[in-house]
């Protein structure tokens, strides 16, 4: 077979440039398929079985470091440790103590306002493992997958606040974009007044930027954002992050706001993925309806903003039923822009 | 270049997949924008050294495998890394015969072709990474090309 090759120089050359050209071909047609289709999620979930016993054999060390570490703290260490914790489930119980009846009012105000922002439903916990995707963005792959139920566009949360989104899916494992990857928007309310815009990732894990803000709008550092629940992706009142800075230029139009994750993107090892309600699917006909015909716009950008919450609104299951009229005058419901565009991810 | 091709399989393919356990382990935030494509560098090698073993379906196939380990779009790195190592494999008599400084040169331009495509398929797919950093590779991979020759070229020539 070699010989059989070996006795044309020529020959040979032609061989190499064909092949060349056919694989690159090939590579050129699934690099197509894959981005104009999106049907390859099947073969990719096959490949990344394949991949798995490479991640598992660089993860494995870690962590069995890890554990070897665990097994051998101190009883002082445990100690220590335990009193924390129970110190901290103490005051963890003392704020739930609340939380039933908040969240039954909270659904009663909700119900009342006609407005279902998700909730969450159920949680699934994995681990991050110790396998670097890519130094240029912010990606991390986590040990659950398509056979745990996992979804692309999924919330993922950590103790602190949200984490980020899946972005692909395997079968045993999943890709998370994190709140900070540079091609992540998320919708989010600034807590303390309501005021609704999109935290945009900045490709640096300490940092997201709110663009889209105007100079005059009421945002202060200290201000804790939490998701709007709009774009239907992520469940309502999770912590985002918190203002860190913001630069007001007179001559700008926007203003120029840092925000400190809350989730300790570069720490955490658990995350949770996170269902919504079914109910949650259900569209913010009220949003819609209130932008239309609301005589007052206390948020300055809820004008410049009307056409693309009608915009929003428009491909939700099914569309606002109720005309304007519907709408009671006395509801002093603010209208709600929903943010000109939803969690991205690429 | 004489033996058979069969013989080489198995030290191409295990270097393969000891690169490619390399291009996922984890390493500090600082340090990650200066890791090598070992991948590259190895499928460079074997395209320079014995192309009949199938050098190209290697960088194929490895190509493949960074695209999934990297969760981009599939077939970036397998473009990338069969035209590169098409041009290795082209180069290759006269790359033998080079000083080690030409040599890391010639690989410089080629991992930095490489490095181009994948930058050019980032964004024609609409997710461009501007990041200087990733033009550093080429470098650091360059500066290793004479380590990497000898530590593989020792698994294989006795």
């Amino acid at each position: 077979m070699v010989a059989f090759r070996n006795t044309d120089a020529s020959g040979r050359t032609t061989g190499l440039l064909l092949r060349c050209v056919l694989y690159s071909l090939l590579a050129l047609g699934l690099i197509i398929v894959d981005k104009r289709y999106d049907n390859l999620g099947r073969i990719r979930r096959v490949l990344s079985i394949v991949a798995y016993p490479v991640q598992i054999a660089v993860a494995s060390p870690f962590e069995g470091w890890d554990w070897f570490r665990e097994s051998v703290t101190t009883r002082d260490a445990l100690r220590a440790d335990k009193s924390k914790l129970e110190a901290e489930l103490r005051v963890a119980q003392f704020r739930l103590q609340r939380y039933e009846a908040l969240e039954a009012e909270s659904q009663r105000l909700r119900a009342l306002r006609d407005n279902t922002a998700g909730t969450t439903d159920r949680f699934v916990i994995g681990n991050i493992m110790d396998v670097d995707l890519d130094a240029f963005r912010e990606r991390v792959l986590v040990d659950k997958g398509a056979q745990d139920g996992v979804f692309v566009g999924q919330a993922v949360v950590d103790a602190g606040g949200v984490f980020g989104q899946v972005a692909r899916v395997g079968q045993l494992t999943a890709e998370v974009i994190l709140v900070s990857d540079a091609a992540h928007a998320i919708p989010v309310q600034v807590n303390r007044n309501g005021l609704r815009t999109i935290a945009v990732g900045t490709g640096d894990l300490g940092r997201l930027k709110l663009p889209y803000l105007p100079t005059s709008a009421d945002v202060v550092a200290g201000d804790l954002l939490v998701t709007s629940g709009l774009g239907g992706g992520f469940p309502a009142g999770y912590p985002v992050g918190t203002v860190a800075e913001v630069k007001r230029d007179p001559a700008a139009s926007l203003a120029d706001v840092d925000v400190r994750p809350a989730a300790a993107l570069n720490r955490s090892r658990e995350l949770m993925f996170v269902w919504l309600k079914p109910q949650a699917a259900a569209p913010a006909s009220a949003a819609a309806a209130n932008t239309s015909g609301g005589p007052a716009l206390p948020s300055p950008q809820a004008s410049s903003q009307t056409s693309a919450a009608v915009r929003a609104a428009a491909p939700a299951p099914t569309p606002a039923p109720a005309p304007k009229s519907a709408v009671p005058p006395k509801a002093v419901v603010p209208p709600t822009p929903p943010p000109p565009a939803g969690a991205n991810d690429e | 270049m004489m033996r058979d091709s069969r013989i080489r399989r198995l030290p191409m393919a295990l270097s393969a997949l000891v690169a490619l356990a390399l291009a996922v382990l984890p390493l500090p935030t600082a340090l990650e924008a200066f890791r090598p494509d070992f991948l590259v560098l190895v499928v460079f090698y074997w395209s320079i050294e014995s192309p009949r073993a199938g050098g190209l379906t290697l960088a194929f196939v490895s190509g493949l495998a960074l695209d999934v380990i990297h969760g981009v779009v599939l077939g970036q790195h397998a473009l990338a890394l069969t035209l590169m190592a098409g041009w290795a494999t082209h180069l290759r008599l006269r790359l033998r015969v080079f000083s080690i400084l030409s040599q890391c040169l010639t690989i410089f331009a080629l991992l930095t072709g490489y490095q181009f495509i994948l930058f050019w398929v980032d964004g024609a797919t609409g997710n461009p990474v501007t990041a200087f950093g990733r033009w550093l590779a080429p470098v650091i991979g360059a500066l290793l090309w004479p380590l990497m020759t000898g530590t593989l070229s020792r698994t294989h020539e006795r």
